[in-house]
């Protein structure tokens, strides 16, 4: 009961959720980025150039995504 | 004069707490990536070593007021702040010796928290600090890194797995020099603006700054220096244990505990809920590891690990209150910091020298 008043629970959750969101989605966005290099260099292989590019886009996309969350983390540091 | 003795006394213990921060914290940032080939043992430390340096300079809110919420302010003097880092580099040391990530920052609030009740009793102690912004983080470290590193490893295996494993493991080791580079610098912001914090207190104390003064240039440079030097030391046996000991990682594990440690400290800063990098890093080691197979975690080196983290705040604070009760033998001058100091370094000495004839810890039961 006492640990409840002292305990700043909205910052606590704030964190575990934007700890979850940020941490999951950006290990995740570096795989999808990982998945779509690689399916285009096989796409390519095969001389499936439409589908090969689609599959680039897509690394490309995902790896900007974690790109800018690296800035984002750069960013927190600096305005803390 | 004697005054101006343990101002120099507290100055030097400051940079070398600061020093086996670094040394003791590089696990953090550079384990995962030598276990799984990312980078070249001396690169990896060597980059980090720099990032750590720069990071210092990124932000100097000076959170070194590390104790401030957490025992009364009214009652530090400059020899209970040395008392206390005493205190902290020997739980700092005693833990590399074994080769146990734990807690510097924790360590630091266990010494300054001993020798200021052994100073003043127990009625300094902020329970609210001590609980809400120590031990509840404690607890919530580990356990979140834990959830999201396993989360992260679990997607990352289904979103490349029928993909080339060279690929797949060059692009997750490009991937842990990001994330690497990244804890380093939170690192350096983090850490050496504890021993700057420590420094500024101690001269204003002493009367050499004003009140509100921030941190002068030399103590900033020599801050951010002295975690880079520990930092480029290498903690070799705490970077054995997390790289290697806890699990046996791939790329892709080294990755996300990697990813998921730099989220989960970033977001605590920003939402002001500060965690312990030590405590996020290898609770998302385990976290990966268990994610992909629960006996993939040695659970007798993670068992280990948690003693440590348990014991760090009472350990590091007998030992503080231990320091200045010897201090206080021999009065309030210099004469008692001093002695301390030569029986710290004739210590520190001997085990260096005794740990590098024995070699590798031994392996924990049932590991």
């Amino acid at each position: 009961m006492i640990v409840a008043t002292l305990v700043a629970w909205k910052e606590l959750w704030q964190t575990v959720v934007a700890s979850i969101v940020a941490g999951v989605g950006i290990t995740f966005a570096f795989s999808l980025g990982i998945w779509g290099s690689g399916q285009f260099v096989e796409l390519n292989r095969s001389e499936r150039p439409v589908a090969a590019t689609a599959a680039g886009v897509v690394a490309a996309l995902a790896f900007l995504c974690v790109i800018a969350a690296v800035v984002v983390g750069i960013v927190v540091m600096t305005h803390k | 004069m004697s005054a101006d003795v343990i101002l120099v006394i507290v100055v030097g213990t400051a940079l070398a707490f600061d020093f086996t921060n670094g040394f003791h914290d590089t696990a953090n940032v550079v384990a995962t990536s030598i276990s799984t080939g990312a980078a070249r043992p001396s690169v990896a430390i060597g980059f980090a070593s720099l990032l750590n340096f720069i990071g210092a300079f990124i932000s100097i809110s000076v959170a070194a007021t590390v104790a401030k919420d957490v025992v009364d302010a009214e009652v530090i003097t400059p020899t209970i702040v040395f008392a206390g880092l005493i205190g902290a580099i020997a739980w700092n040391l005693i833990t590399w010796y074994f080769g146990l990530p734990s807690s510097s920052s924790h360590a630091l609030i266990g010494g300054v928290v001993g020798s200021a009740v052994a100073a003043a009793g127990l009625d300094v102690i902020l329970a609210e600090g001590l609980v809400g912004k120590v031990l509840v983080p404690a607890v919530v470290a580990p356990i979140v890194a834990f959830l999201v590193a396993g989360l992260a490893i679990g997607l990352s295996y289904r979103a490349v797995g029928r993909q080339r494993p060279g690929i797949v493991t060059r692009g997750y080791r490009y991937g842990q020099v990001i994330s690497g580079g990244l804890l380093a610098l939170a690192h350096g912001t983090n850490d050496a603006q504890k021993t700057m914090g420590v420094i500024t207190l101690a001269l204003i104390a002493a009367g050499k700054l004003g009140a509100e003064a921030d941190p002068p240039t030399w103590v900033i440079v020599a801050s951010a220096t002295a975690i880079a030097l520990g930092t480029y030391s290498g903690g070799w046996r705490i970077i054995k244990t997390t790289g290697t000991r806890i699990i046996k990682m791939d790329a892709a594990q080294g990755f996300s505990a990697q990813g998921a440690g730099a989220a989960v400290i970033l977001a605590s800063t920003h939402f002001g809920f500060p965690l312990s990098t030590t405590h996020v890093i290898n609770g998302g080691v385990m976290g990966s590891g268990a994610a992909k197979r629960l006996s993939a975690v040695r659970w007798g080196v993670a068992g280990n690990i948690v003693v440590a983290w348990i014991l760090t705040l009472p350990a590091a604070a007998l030992i503080g209150a231990a320091t200045y009760g010897f201090t206080r033998i021999f009065g309030t001058g210099a004469l008692g910091p001093v002695l301390v100091t030569l029986m710290a370094l004739s210590l520190i000495t001997a085990a260096f020298a005794r740990r590098a004839r024995q070699g590798a810890p031994v392996e924990a039961v049932g590991a």
